[in-house]
Protein backbone atom coordinates (compact mmCIF):
# COMPACT_ATOMS: atom_id res chain seq x y z
CA UNK A 1 0.00 0.00 0.00
CA UNK A 2 1.53 3.66 -0.77
CA UNK A 3 1.73 5.87 1.71
CA UNK A 4 -1.03 8.92 0.77
CA UNK A 5 -2.95 5.55 -0.27
CA UNK A 6 -2.38 4.34 3.85
CA UNK A 7 -2.91 7.61 5.60
CA UNK A 8 -6.12 7.75 3.50
CA UNK A 9 -7.21 4.14 4.55
CA UNK A 10 -6.22 5.01 8.39
CA UNK A 11 -7.97 8.29 7.97
CA UNK A 12 -11.50 6.57 6.69
CA UNK A 13 -10.74 3.59 8.85
CA UNK A 14 -10.44 6.33 12.21
CA UNK A 15 -13.62 7.77 11.02
CA UNK A 16 -15.85 5.30 10.24
CA UNK A 17 -14.95 3.34 13.31
CA UNK A 18 -15.17 6.47 15.57
CA UNK A 19 -18.70 7.50 14.49
CA UNK A 20 -19.56 3.90 14.33
CA UNK A 21 -18.31 3.19 17.71
CA UNK A 22 -19.72 6.59 19.59
CA UNK A 23 -23.10 5.93 18.49
CA UNK A 24 -23.01 1.90 19.28
CA UNK A 25 -21.50 2.66 22.56
CA UNK A 26 -24.70 5.56 22.91
CA UNK A 27 -27.36 2.98 21.81
CA UNK A 28 -25.30 0.27 24.57
CA UNK A 29 -25.20 2.73 26.91
CA UNK A 30 -29.22 3.69 26.68
CA UNK A 31 -30.38 -0.19 26.24
CA UNK A 32 -27.78 -1.51 29.53
CA UNK A 33 -29.81 1.87 31.34
CA UNK A 34 -33.24 0.40 30.43
CA UNK A 35 -32.81 -3.20 30.36
CA UNK A 36 -30.91 -2.56 34.26
CA UNK A 37 -34.23 -0.24 35.47
CA UNK A 38 -36.47 -2.96 34.11
CA UNK A 39 -34.86 -5.73 36.28
CA UNK A 40 -34.78 -3.41 38.95
CA UNK A 41 -38.52 -2.96 38.38
CA UNK A 42 -39.16 -6.72 38.47
CA UNK A 43 -37.39 -6.62 41.39
CA UNK A 44 -39.61 -4.11 42.97
CA UNK A 45 -42.46 -5.71 41.40
CA UNK A 46 -41.66 -8.55 43.25
CA UNK A 47 -41.48 -6.56 46.75
CA UNK A 48 -44.76 -5.77 45.91
CA UNK A 49 -46.31 -8.98 45.86
CA UNK A 50 -44.28 -10.56 49.09
CA UNK A 51 -46.05 -7.05 50.93
CA UNK A 52 -49.40 -8.20 49.27
CA UNK A 53 -48.52 -11.94 50.49
CA UNK A 54 -47.34 -10.61 53.74
CA UNK A 55 -50.36 -8.11 54.45
CA UNK A 56 -52.74 -11.21 54.06
CA UNK A 57 -50.68 -12.89 56.58
CA UNK A 58 -51.05 -10.19 58.50
CA UNK A 59 -54.89 -10.58 58.55
CA UNK A 60 -54.74 -13.96 59.68
CA UNK A 61 -52.70 -13.29 62.44
CA UNK A 62 -54.91 -10.63 63.12
CA UNK A 63 -57.91 -12.82 63.48
CA UNK A 64 -56.00 -15.22 65.50
CA UNK A 65 -56.50 -15.26 69.07
CA UNK A 66 -53.60 -18.13 69.88
CA UNK A 67 -50.50 -16.80 71.69
CA UNK A 68 -47.80 -16.41 70.86
CA UNK A 69 -48.33 -15.43 67.63
CA UNK A 70 -45.87 -15.80 64.69
CA UNK A 71 -44.99 -12.90 62.90
CA UNK A 72 -44.90 -13.58 59.18
CA UNK A 73 -41.69 -13.94 57.38
CA UNK A 74 -40.37 -14.80 54.02
CA UNK A 75 -37.19 -15.96 53.01
CA UNK A 76 -34.69 -13.42 51.67
CA UNK A 77 -37.38 -10.68 52.72
CA UNK A 78 -37.29 -8.13 55.80
CA UNK A 79 -40.51 -6.84 56.98
CA UNK A 80 -41.41 -4.71 59.59
CA UNK A 81 -45.24 -2.67 60.62
CA UNK A 82 -45.73 1.18 61.82
CA UNK A 83 -48.57 2.26 63.47
CA UNK A 84 -50.62 5.60 62.33
CA UNK A 85 -47.90 7.66 63.73
CA UNK A 86 -45.05 5.60 61.96
CA UNK A 87 -43.56 4.07 65.51
CA UNK A 88 -42.35 0.62 65.04
CA UNK A 89 -44.16 -1.91 66.28
CA UNK A 90 -42.28 -5.63 64.98
CA UNK A 91 -40.45 -6.91 62.28
CA UNK A 92 -37.72 -8.77 61.27
CA UNK A 93 -35.05 -6.25 60.70
CA UNK A 94 -32.05 -6.83 62.78
CA UNK A 95 -32.31 -3.15 64.11
CA UNK A 96 -36.16 -1.33 63.61
CA UNK A 97 -35.80 1.26 60.97
CA UNK A 98 -37.14 4.23 60.82
CA UNK A 99 -39.24 4.95 58.16
CA UNK A 100 -38.51 8.61 57.85
CA UNK A 101 -34.59 8.13 57.22
CA UNK A 102 -35.55 5.58 54.25
CA UNK A 103 -33.57 5.81 51.22
CA UNK A 104 -33.19 3.31 48.50
CA UNK A 105 -29.39 2.00 48.05
CA UNK A 106 -27.98 -0.26 45.26
CA UNK A 107 -27.67 -2.62 47.36
CA UNK A 108 -31.32 -2.61 48.94
CA UNK A 109 -34.29 -2.33 48.14
CA UNK A 110 -37.20 -1.08 50.06
CA UNK A 111 -41.09 -0.77 49.77
CA UNK A 112 -43.72 0.70 51.84
CA UNK A 113 -47.13 -0.92 51.82
CA UNK A 114 -50.08 1.10 53.71
CA UNK A 115 -52.51 -1.21 55.54
CA UNK A 116 -55.89 -0.76 55.58
CA UNK A 117 -57.55 -1.67 57.84
CA UNK A 118 -54.92 -2.04 60.49
CA UNK A 119 -54.51 -5.43 61.28
CA UNK A 120 -52.08 -5.51 64.46
CA UNK A 121 -51.94 -1.72 64.57
CA UNK A 122 -50.37 -1.58 61.62
CA UNK A 123 -51.08 1.20 59.65
CA UNK A 124 -47.53 0.61 57.09
CA UNK A 125 -45.74 -2.35 56.28
CA UNK A 126 -41.87 -2.10 55.67
CA UNK A 127 -40.39 -5.10 52.95
CA UNK A 128 -37.31 -4.79 52.26
CA UNK A 129 -34.90 -7.03 50.15
CA UNK A 130 -31.07 -6.64 49.17
CA UNK A 131 -30.68 -6.18 45.50
CA UNK A 132 -29.86 -9.25 43.29
CA UNK A 133 -26.93 -8.18 41.44
CA UNK A 134 -26.30 -11.37 39.67
CA UNK A 135 -28.82 -10.84 36.91
CA UNK A 136 -27.20 -7.08 36.35
CA UNK A 137 -23.98 -8.75 36.41
CA UNK A 138 -25.19 -11.65 33.42
CA UNK A 139 -26.57 -8.16 31.78
CA UNK A 140 -23.33 -6.47 31.61
CA UNK A 141 -21.36 -9.43 30.50
CA UNK A 142 -23.53 -10.17 27.76
CA UNK A 143 -23.09 -6.17 26.86
CA UNK A 144 -19.36 -6.62 26.88
CA UNK A 145 -19.68 -10.61 24.58
CA UNK A 146 -22.05 -8.18 22.50
CA UNK A 147 -19.69 -5.15 21.83
CA UNK A 148 -16.30 -7.27 21.56
CA UNK A 149 -17.84 -9.44 18.80
CA UNK A 150 -19.70 -6.17 17.10
CA UNK A 151 -16.59 -4.42 17.81
CA UNK A 152 -14.78 -7.15 15.38
CA UNK A 153 -17.64 -7.52 12.88
CA UNK A 154 -17.49 -3.18 12.47
CA UNK A 155 -13.89 -3.44 12.37
CA UNK A 156 -13.42 -6.05 10.18
CA UNK A 157 -16.47 -3.84 8.09
CA UNK A 158 -14.01 -1.22 8.08
CA UNK A 159 -11.56 -2.88 7.14
CA UNK A 160 -13.37 -3.89 3.81
CA UNK A 161 -15.01 -0.36 3.27
CA UNK A 162 -11.57 1.04 3.65
CA UNK A 163 -10.38 -0.92 0.49
CA UNK A 164 -13.14 -0.16 -1.46
CA UNK A 165 -13.06 3.43 -0.30
CA UNK A 166 -8.93 3.84 -1.43
CA UNK A 167 -9.26 1.70 -4.48
CA UNK A 168 -10.30 4.56 -6.84
CA UNK A 169 -7.35 7.20 -5.14
CA UNK A 170 -5.21 3.54 -5.55
CA UNK A 171 -6.20 3.12 -9.60
CA UNK A 172 -5.96 7.07 -9.66
CA UNK A 173 -2.26 7.01 -9.03
CA UNK A 174 -1.27 4.15 -10.40
CA UNK A 175 -2.72 5.69 -13.64
CA UNK A 176 -1.10 8.69 -12.61
CA UNK A 177 2.11 6.93 -12.67
CA UNK A 178 1.91 5.47 -15.85
CA UNK A 179 1.10 8.17 -17.07
CA UNK A 180 4.36 9.95 -16.21
CA UNK A 181 6.14 6.98 -17.38
CA UNK A 182 4.75 7.03 -20.49
CA UNK A 183 5.19 10.90 -20.75
CA UNK A 184 8.84 10.87 -20.08
CA UNK A 185 9.10 7.55 -22.43
CA UNK A 186 6.70 9.79 -25.57
CA UNK A 187 9.09 13.17 -25.05
CA UNK A 188 12.60 11.34 -24.75
CA UNK A 189 12.00 9.63 -28.07
CA UNK A 190 11.63 12.52 -30.37
CA UNK A 191 13.87 14.80 -28.44
CA UNK A 192 16.37 12.04 -28.74
CA UNK A 193 16.08 12.00 -32.72
CA UNK A 194 16.05 15.80 -32.56
CA UNK A 195 19.36 15.99 -30.64
CA UNK A 196 20.84 12.85 -32.59
CA UNK A 197 20.36 14.37 -35.58
CA UNK A 198 21.62 17.75 -34.55
CA UNK A 199 24.92 16.65 -34.05
CA UNK A 200 25.27 14.37 -37.03
CA UNK A 201 24.92 17.64 -38.89
CA UNK A 202 27.06 19.31 -36.51
CA UNK A 203 29.69 16.41 -36.73
CA UNK A 204 29.55 16.12 -40.10
CA UNK A 205 29.03 19.25 -41.67
CA UNK A 206 26.77 18.69 -44.55
CA UNK A 207 23.28 17.52 -44.84
CA UNK A 208 21.56 14.82 -46.73
CA UNK A 209 18.02 15.60 -46.56
CA UNK A 210 17.67 12.61 -43.91
CA UNK A 211 18.65 14.52 -41.03
CA UNK A 212 16.15 16.92 -41.48
CA UNK A 213 13.26 14.52 -41.94
CA UNK A 214 13.98 13.06 -38.84
CA UNK A 215 14.15 16.26 -36.76
CA UNK A 216 11.02 17.39 -38.80
CA UNK A 217 9.26 14.01 -37.95
CA UNK A 218 10.29 14.28 -34.48
CA UNK A 219 9.36 17.76 -33.87
CA UNK A 220 5.79 17.46 -35.66
CA UNK A 221 5.65 14.16 -33.14
CA UNK A 222 6.19 16.76 -30.19
CA UNK A 223 4.07 19.35 -31.41
CA UNK A 224 1.46 16.53 -31.35
CA UNK A 225 1.98 15.71 -28.32
CA UNK A 226 1.89 19.38 -26.88
CA UNK A 227 -1.53 20.00 -28.66
CA UNK A 228 -3.03 16.58 -27.10
CA UNK A 229 -1.63 17.33 -24.25
CA UNK A 230 -3.06 21.31 -24.02
CA UNK A 231 -6.15 19.47 -25.89
CA UNK A 232 -6.69 17.32 -22.72
CA UNK A 233 -5.83 19.87 -20.33
CA UNK A 234 -8.05 22.79 -21.26
CA UNK A 235 -10.89 19.94 -21.26
CA UNK A 236 -12.31 21.76 -24.26
CA UNK A 237 -13.33 25.05 -22.56
CA UNK A 238 -11.80 26.95 -24.94
CA UNK A 239 -13.40 29.32 -27.45
CA UNK A 240 -14.33 27.12 -30.51
CA UNK A 241 -15.13 28.96 -33.95
CA UNK A 242 -17.38 26.44 -35.58
CA UNK A 243 -18.15 27.19 -39.26
CA UNK A 244 -18.22 25.32 -42.39
CA UNK A 245 -14.46 24.05 -43.29
CA UNK A 246 -13.30 22.13 -46.30
CA UNK A 247 -12.65 18.79 -44.51
CA UNK A 248 -11.80 17.38 -47.99
CA UNK A 249 -8.71 19.92 -47.98
CA UNK A 250 -7.83 20.12 -44.30
CA UNK A 251 -7.38 15.93 -44.45
CA UNK A 252 -5.32 15.98 -47.27
CA UNK A 253 -3.24 18.81 -45.70
CA UNK A 254 -3.33 16.41 -42.83
CA UNK A 255 -1.96 13.56 -44.65
CA UNK A 256 0.89 15.33 -46.13
CA UNK A 257 1.78 16.59 -42.39
CA UNK A 258 2.03 12.30 -41.50
CA UNK A 259 3.68 12.12 -44.81
CA UNK A 260 7.21 11.71 -43.58
CA UNK A 261 6.23 9.77 -40.63
CA UNK A 262 4.57 7.07 -42.29
CA UNK A 263 7.42 6.68 -45.41
CA UNK A 264 9.70 6.01 -42.27
CA UNK A 265 7.24 2.70 -41.55
CA UNK A 266 7.35 2.45 -45.55
CA UNK A 267 3.25 2.79 -44.90
CA UNK A 268 1.05 3.61 -48.19
CA UNK A 269 -2.35 5.60 -48.05
CA UNK A 270 -5.00 4.26 -49.75
CA UNK A 271 -6.77 7.46 -50.17
CA UNK A 272 -10.88 7.85 -51.18
CA UNK A 273 -11.64 11.54 -50.43
CA UNK A 274 -14.40 13.21 -52.29
CA UNK A 275 -13.51 16.91 -52.88
CA UNK A 276 -15.08 19.76 -51.50
CA UNK A 277 -17.24 18.18 -47.82
CA UNK A 278 -17.88 20.97 -45.96
CA UNK A 279 -18.75 20.41 -42.28
CA UNK A 280 -19.37 22.93 -39.86
CA UNK A 281 -16.88 22.54 -36.77
CA UNK A 282 -13.84 24.06 -35.29
CA UNK A 283 -10.52 24.01 -37.45
CA UNK A 284 -8.40 22.52 -33.75
CA UNK A 285 -11.14 20.15 -33.24
CA UNK A 286 -10.88 19.09 -36.96
CA UNK A 287 -7.21 18.68 -36.37
CA UNK A 288 -7.21 17.10 -33.08
CA UNK A 289 -9.47 14.40 -34.64
CA UNK A 290 -8.20 13.48 -38.34
CA UNK A 291 -4.61 13.28 -36.49
CA UNK A 292 -5.27 11.17 -33.42
CA UNK A 293 -6.93 8.79 -36.29
CA UNK A 294 -3.77 9.03 -38.88
CA UNK A 295 -1.69 8.90 -35.96
CA UNK A 296 -2.85 5.79 -34.54
CA UNK A 297 -3.61 4.18 -37.89
CA UNK A 298 0.70 4.97 -38.52
CA UNK A 299 1.49 4.06 -35.24
CA UNK A 300 0.11 0.67 -35.02
CA UNK A 301 0.53 -0.18 -38.31
CA UNK A 302 2.94 -3.08 -39.30
CA UNK A 303 5.72 -2.11 -41.87
CA UNK A 304 4.70 -2.13 -45.08
CA UNK A 305 1.35 -1.81 -44.30
CA UNK A 306 -1.27 0.34 -46.24
CA UNK A 307 -3.81 3.10 -44.07
CA UNK A 308 -6.98 2.96 -46.37
CA UNK A 309 -8.43 6.92 -45.79
CA UNK A 310 -12.75 7.50 -47.03
CA UNK A 311 -14.30 10.91 -47.09
CA UNK A 312 -17.55 11.35 -48.25
CA UNK A 313 -20.58 14.01 -47.37
CA UNK A 314 -21.89 11.13 -45.16
CA UNK A 315 -18.79 9.59 -42.95
CA UNK A 316 -14.73 9.57 -42.60
CA UNK A 317 -13.66 6.13 -42.20
CA UNK A 318 -9.67 5.20 -41.81
CA UNK A 319 -8.71 1.79 -41.90
CA UNK A 320 -5.32 0.59 -41.01
CA UNK A 321 -3.55 -3.07 -41.58
CA UNK A 322 -2.46 -2.79 -37.91
CA UNK A 323 -1.79 -4.79 -34.92
CA UNK A 324 -5.52 -4.36 -34.02
CA UNK A 325 -6.86 -4.14 -30.56
CA UNK A 326 -7.60 -7.36 -28.15
CA UNK A 327 -11.51 -7.76 -28.63
CA UNK A 328 -11.43 -7.41 -24.70
CA UNK A 329 -10.53 -4.11 -25.01
CA UNK A 330 -12.57 -2.74 -27.47
CA UNK A 331 -15.39 -1.73 -24.66
CA UNK A 332 -12.67 0.46 -22.71
CA UNK A 333 -10.60 1.53 -25.57
CA UNK A 334 -12.05 5.12 -25.69
CA UNK A 335 -11.23 5.71 -21.82
CA UNK A 336 -8.79 8.19 -20.83
CA UNK A 337 -5.44 6.60 -20.90
CA UNK A 338 -7.09 3.49 -22.48
CA UNK A 339 -4.21 1.57 -24.19
CA UNK A 340 -4.49 -1.31 -27.16
CA UNK A 341 -1.03 -2.32 -26.68
CA UNK A 342 1.33 -1.18 -24.59
CA UNK A 343 4.22 -2.13 -26.54
CA UNK A 344 3.67 0.80 -28.58
CA UNK A 345 4.27 3.95 -26.66
CA UNK A 346 1.28 6.77 -26.39
CA UNK A 347 -0.65 7.70 -23.73
CA UNK A 348 -3.93 6.27 -24.14
CA UNK A 349 -5.35 9.79 -24.37
CA UNK A 350 -5.77 9.68 -28.50
CA UNK A 351 -9.08 7.91 -28.79
CA UNK A 352 -10.20 9.21 -25.69
CA UNK A 353 -10.02 12.87 -27.32
CA UNK A 354 -11.54 11.46 -30.32
CA UNK A 355 -14.64 10.26 -28.55
CA UNK A 356 -15.32 13.50 -26.77
CA UNK A 357 -14.71 15.82 -29.97
CA UNK A 358 -17.73 13.45 -31.79
CA UNK A 359 -19.87 13.75 -28.43
CA UNK A 360 -19.06 17.51 -28.43
CA UNK A 361 -20.51 17.80 -32.12
CA UNK A 362 -22.80 14.63 -31.57
CA UNK A 363 -20.88 12.61 -34.50
CA UNK A 364 -21.51 8.90 -34.45
CA UNK A 365 -18.41 7.20 -33.41
CA UNK A 366 -17.59 3.54 -34.95
CA UNK A 367 -14.89 1.47 -34.12
CA UNK A 368 -14.24 -2.24 -35.61
CA UNK A 369 -11.18 -3.93 -34.85
CA UNK A 370 -9.63 -7.88 -35.03
CA UNK A 371 -6.15 -8.55 -34.08
CA UNK A 372 -3.90 -8.89 -36.25
CA UNK A 373 -5.56 -7.38 -39.02
CA UNK A 374 -5.94 -3.78 -38.35
CA UNK A 375 -8.78 -1.33 -37.23
CA UNK A 376 -11.66 0.81 -38.33
CA UNK A 377 -12.97 3.58 -37.15
CA UNK A 378 -16.11 5.31 -38.81
CA UNK A 379 -16.89 8.83 -38.37
CA UNK A 380 -20.43 9.74 -39.18
CA UNK A 381 -21.06 13.41 -39.69
CA UNK A 382 -24.74 12.94 -38.17
CA UNK A 383 -25.56 9.89 -35.99
CA UNK A 384 -28.63 8.71 -37.80
CA UNK A 385 -27.19 8.21 -40.75
CA UNK B 1 -31.36 7.12 100.14
CA UNK B 2 -32.21 3.19 99.58
CA UNK B 3 -34.80 3.20 101.91
CA UNK B 4 -36.12 5.97 99.67
CA UNK B 5 -35.69 4.45 96.76
CA UNK B 6 -37.61 0.84 98.02
CA UNK B 7 -40.68 2.99 99.15
CA UNK B 8 -41.00 4.35 95.41
CA UNK B 9 -40.75 1.44 94.07
CA UNK B 10 -43.31 -0.46 96.04
CA UNK B 11 -45.48 2.30 95.22
CA UNK B 12 -45.26 1.59 91.80
CA UNK B 13 -45.55 -1.68 92.21
CA UNK B 14 -48.76 -1.27 94.26
CA UNK B 15 -49.98 1.31 91.30
CA UNK B 16 -49.15 -1.85 89.27
CA UNK B 17 -51.40 -4.29 90.90
CA UNK B 18 -53.88 -2.08 91.81
CA UNK B 19 -54.56 -1.07 87.98
CA UNK B 20 -55.15 -4.96 87.58
CA UNK B 21 -56.95 -5.25 90.29
CA UNK B 22 -59.15 -2.36 89.13
CA UNK B 23 -59.32 -3.58 85.54
CA UNK B 24 -60.65 -7.15 86.88
CA UNK B 25 -63.27 -5.75 89.01
CA UNK B 26 -64.78 -2.85 87.13
CA UNK B 27 -64.06 -4.30 83.49
CA UNK B 28 -63.24 -8.07 83.00
CA UNK B 29 -65.50 -9.48 85.50
CA UNK B 30 -68.57 -8.33 84.20
CA UNK B 31 -67.49 -9.35 80.78
CA UNK B 32 -66.39 -13.05 81.75
CA UNK B 33 -69.68 -13.28 83.24
CA UNK B 34 -71.59 -12.42 80.37
CA UNK B 35 -68.79 -13.85 78.08
CA UNK B 36 -67.95 -10.31 76.07
CA UNK B 37 -65.56 -11.62 73.99
CA UNK B 38 -62.70 -8.84 75.09
CA UNK B 39 -59.96 -9.19 73.24
CA UNK B 40 -62.13 -9.22 69.96
CA UNK B 41 -63.03 -5.58 71.33
CA UNK B 42 -59.63 -4.95 71.52
CA UNK B 43 -59.07 -6.35 67.98
CA UNK B 44 -61.59 -4.69 66.22
CA UNK B 45 -60.76 -1.26 67.72
CA UNK B 46 -56.48 -1.93 66.68
CA UNK B 47 -57.84 -2.52 63.64
CA UNK B 48 -59.99 0.93 63.10
CA UNK B 49 -57.35 3.13 65.22
CA UNK B 50 -53.85 1.48 65.09
CA UNK B 51 -52.89 3.61 67.99
CA UNK B 52 -53.32 3.08 71.89
CA UNK B 53 -54.28 7.10 72.64
CA UNK B 54 -56.92 6.75 69.39
CA UNK B 55 -58.45 3.49 71.33
CA UNK B 56 -58.63 4.92 74.65
CA UNK B 57 -60.26 7.93 73.49
CA UNK B 58 -62.35 5.88 71.66
CA UNK B 59 -63.59 3.45 74.21
CA UNK B 60 -64.23 6.39 77.00
CA UNK B 61 -66.27 7.76 74.46
CA UNK B 62 -68.39 5.33 74.27
CA UNK B 63 -68.37 4.39 78.44
CA UNK B 64 -69.40 7.88 79.44
CA UNK B 65 -72.16 7.69 76.78
CA UNK B 66 -73.01 3.80 75.87
CA UNK B 67 -74.85 3.82 72.76
CA UNK B 68 -74.25 2.03 69.32
CA UNK B 69 -73.40 5.48 68.13
CA UNK B 70 -70.55 5.89 69.87
CA UNK B 71 -69.19 2.30 69.28
CA UNK B 72 -67.25 0.66 66.57
CA UNK B 73 -69.05 -2.65 67.34
CA UNK B 74 -71.32 -4.35 64.27
CA UNK B 75 -75.42 -4.11 64.94
CA UNK B 76 -74.89 -8.13 65.29
CA UNK B 77 -73.12 -7.27 68.64
CA UNK B 78 -75.25 -5.09 70.62
CA UNK B 79 -78.02 -7.66 69.54
CA UNK B 80 -76.01 -10.56 71.55
CA UNK B 81 -74.80 -8.53 74.06
CA UNK B 82 -76.63 -6.24 76.05
CA UNK B 83 -75.79 -2.41 76.24
CA UNK B 84 -73.73 -1.44 78.47
CA UNK B 85 -75.45 0.57 81.48
CA UNK B 86 -73.70 4.50 81.45
CA UNK B 87 -70.71 4.45 83.52
CA UNK B 88 -70.39 5.88 87.07
CA UNK B 89 -66.66 6.36 87.20
CA UNK B 90 -64.61 9.58 86.72
CA UNK B 91 -63.26 10.08 83.00
CA UNK B 92 -60.33 9.49 84.92
CA UNK B 93 -60.88 6.31 86.77
CA UNK B 94 -61.97 5.10 83.35
CA UNK B 95 -58.94 6.27 81.50
CA UNK B 96 -56.96 4.30 84.05
CA UNK B 97 -59.17 1.38 83.61
CA UNK B 98 -58.67 1.15 79.49
CA UNK B 99 -55.34 2.29 79.72
CA UNK B 100 -54.98 -1.39 81.69
CA UNK B 101 -57.31 -2.92 79.43
CA UNK B 102 -54.94 -2.11 76.23
CA UNK B 103 -52.08 -3.14 77.74
CA UNK B 104 -53.53 -6.60 78.75
CA UNK B 105 -54.36 -7.05 75.83
CA UNK B 106 -51.42 -5.51 73.83
CA UNK B 107 -51.13 -7.17 70.48
CA UNK B 108 -46.90 -6.67 70.43
CA UNK B 109 -46.43 -8.17 74.08
CA UNK B 110 -47.70 -11.27 72.27
CA UNK B 111 -45.46 -11.24 68.86
CA UNK B 112 -42.84 -13.38 67.91
CA UNK B 113 -40.40 -14.28 65.51
CA UNK B 114 -41.29 -17.67 63.88
CA UNK B 115 -37.42 -19.00 65.03
CA UNK B 116 -39.02 -18.64 68.45
CA UNK B 117 -42.35 -20.20 67.75
CA UNK B 118 -41.09 -22.83 65.59
CA UNK B 119 -43.86 -22.14 62.95
CA UNK B 120 -42.53 -21.45 59.55
CA UNK B 121 -44.45 -19.78 56.77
Amino acid sequence: MLRSEKKSFLRFLLIYLGSTFLLFFISIAVFYHYQKHQILDQQMQSLRSKADTLKSHLRLLHESYESPLAYPEIAGYDSAIYDLERRYIFGTFPSAPSLEHLTDSDDLHYYIAPVEPYYLGAAYLLVAKPVDHAPIQHLQKTIVWFMVIAGIAFSALGIFLGRLFVAPMRESITTMNRFIQDTTHELNTPISTILANIEMLETFGKCKGQELKRIEIASRTLSRIYDDLTYLNLNHRYYRDIRPLDLSALLRDRILYFDNMARAKSIRFDLMIEPGIEIAVDHSDAVRLIDNLIANAVKYNRQNGTVTITLTPEYLRIRDSGIGIAREKIDTIFDRFARGDSAEGGFGIGLHIVRRITEDYRFGLQLESNPNQGTEVTIRWSKES
Amino acid sequence: MVKRVLSIAILFVAAAADDGVSLRENCLACHERQKIPSELIYRRYLATYSLKSKMQQAIVNYLNDPKQQNSIMPLQFFLKFPMKERSTFSTEELRRDTDAFLDHFDIKKKLRHQKDTKVHL
